[in-house]
């Protein structure tokens, strides 16, 4: 079962209809809000091999807005924000998949519209030599960085757009 | 049959005694003649581990993941509600308000302790200041660290959080926190080699029961872990080896 539409926020809001790679879709809204990333913490959860949240620290918790039940058993796309190319996430998971370590920027989206940037790291848990999960951390951005990944993402969306 | 209890160089001076209590009362208490090994440095440590001379060590979470995954030791416990954490501060009259006003080129005081130099070195990203950025100045203990930023040699200094709140008051006036990390994942752990496998649950059993009874918890003050140790799983020490292989890039 796909996720919920997110409620409309209160301020203003761009309203996009998102399709996610398990052929599921749901309406988010994004706002101009950001929020900043909490100093010294690390945002830390694990997946399954489907990508199904199983694990979410309470800095992960603190920051997608939602609750501890809403995350767990979900699918990690339910950060995804719109601004975010395609080609972003099918990196990643073809990077891990082959069990190597994947680095990115990312915007995510939160459960009230607003955002926060990271610099992910996403890990393979092996063993016994067999990938069984995967664990993400999520730490404070450099700015200059992010403004590089944002204005290549944006370039990234359109060809995206101009391709479908 | 004596096993060598091994402890990781990084333990705070004030609790070296401490540690010798506890090597006494678990011998007693499970039965198992141990003898201590306490590596000054990380290089003496690795020289104990190279001559596969270490039945438990208490170690660091970094020397673990190597522990774990290269050499198959086996993670039963670590401190309970005690974290490794780490601070970031300069001088109190430092222009230095944050760590985004670190420039390249700036001159940071630190300890061999890798764990923290590591973390640092993260939470030092958001200024766009990578490793190769830092005029790294080594120093031998926290309190020389600390020496340093006051008299504003180095631009900033990196802590051991235990170590930094263990200063002295006046040492602590004349510093100012830049960022404190606040990870809650990362721990030392206890480990096992898996040839002493037959002792494990007898010397398990000891520590994890220390809370117990008052000479025990007076052991666990004398090493400043007054919540004791708790046990872990294999997995659970898995799980903060990948979280930290997410740190070193």
């Amino acid at each position: 079962m796909g996720l919920p539409d997110m409620i409309r926020p209160p301020l203003p809001a761009r309203e996009v209809r998102l399709r996610y790679t398990d052929a599921s879709a749901r309406t988010v809204y994004c706002t101009q809000v950001e929020v900043p990333f909490p100093e010294g913490r690390l945002i830390v959860s694990r997946t399954d091999l489907q990508g199904i949240i199983t694990h979410a620290n309470d800095a992960f918790i603190e920051m997608s807005g939602y609750e501890r039940a809403d995350l767990i058993g979900a699918p990690q796309h339910i950060l995804r924000h719109p601004d975010m190319p395609k080609a972003a996430f099918k990196d990643l998971w073809e990077t891990v998949a082959r069990g190597d370590k994947w680095h990115g920027y990312v915007k995510n989206l939160r459960k009230d519209g607003s955002h926060y940037w990271v610099y992910a790291s996403v890990v393979p848990n092996v063993r016994g030599g067999v990938i069984t999960g995967y664990t993400s951390v999520r730490r404070k951005p450099s700015r200059t960085r992010v403004a590089e990944a944002a204005a290549l993402y944006e370039q990234w969306i359109q060809q995206e757009a101009a391709s479908s | 049959m004596t096993l060598n209890f091994l402890i990781a160089p990084d333990f705070s001076p004030e609790h070296f005694a401490g540690w010798h209590m506890l090597n006494t009362t678990l011998q007693k208490r499970s039965g198992t003649q141990l003898h201590l090994l306490t590596p000054t440095s990380a290089a003496e440590q690795a020289a104990f581990l190279a001559q596969d001379k270490a039945d438990i060590v208490y170690a660091n979470p970094f020397d673990a993941a190597h522990m774990v995954r290269t050499l198959g030791y086996l993670a039963f416990a670590r401190p309970a509600k005690r974290f490794d954490e780490m601070v970031i501060a300069c001088a109190a009259e430092s222009a230095v308000q944050k760590v985004e006003d670190l420039k390249p080129g700036c001159r940071i005081a630190v300890t061999d302790n890798k764990d923290i130099k590591l973390i640092g070195q993260r939470l030092l990203e958001p200024a766009d200041i990578g490793p190769a950025d830092i005029a790294w100045v080594i120093v031998e203990s926290y309190q020389a660290a600390a020496r340093l930023a006051i008299k504003q040699e180095v631009d900033a200094a990196f802590f051991l959080a235990e170590s930094f709140a263990s200063l002295s008051r006046m040492t602590r006036s004349q510093i100012r926190p830049l960022v404190e990390s606040a990870i809650h994942d990362i721990s030392h752990v206890v480990l096992a080699h898996p040839r002493m496998a037959a002792q494990l649950p007898a010397l398990s059993a000891a520590l994890l029961t220390l809370q117990s009874d008052a000479a025990g918890q007076a052991v666990l003050d004398a090493l400043g872990m007054s919540d004791g140790f708790e046990a872990i799983t294999q997995e659970d020490a898995e799980f903060m080896i990948d979280l930290m292989d997410t740190l070193l890039d």
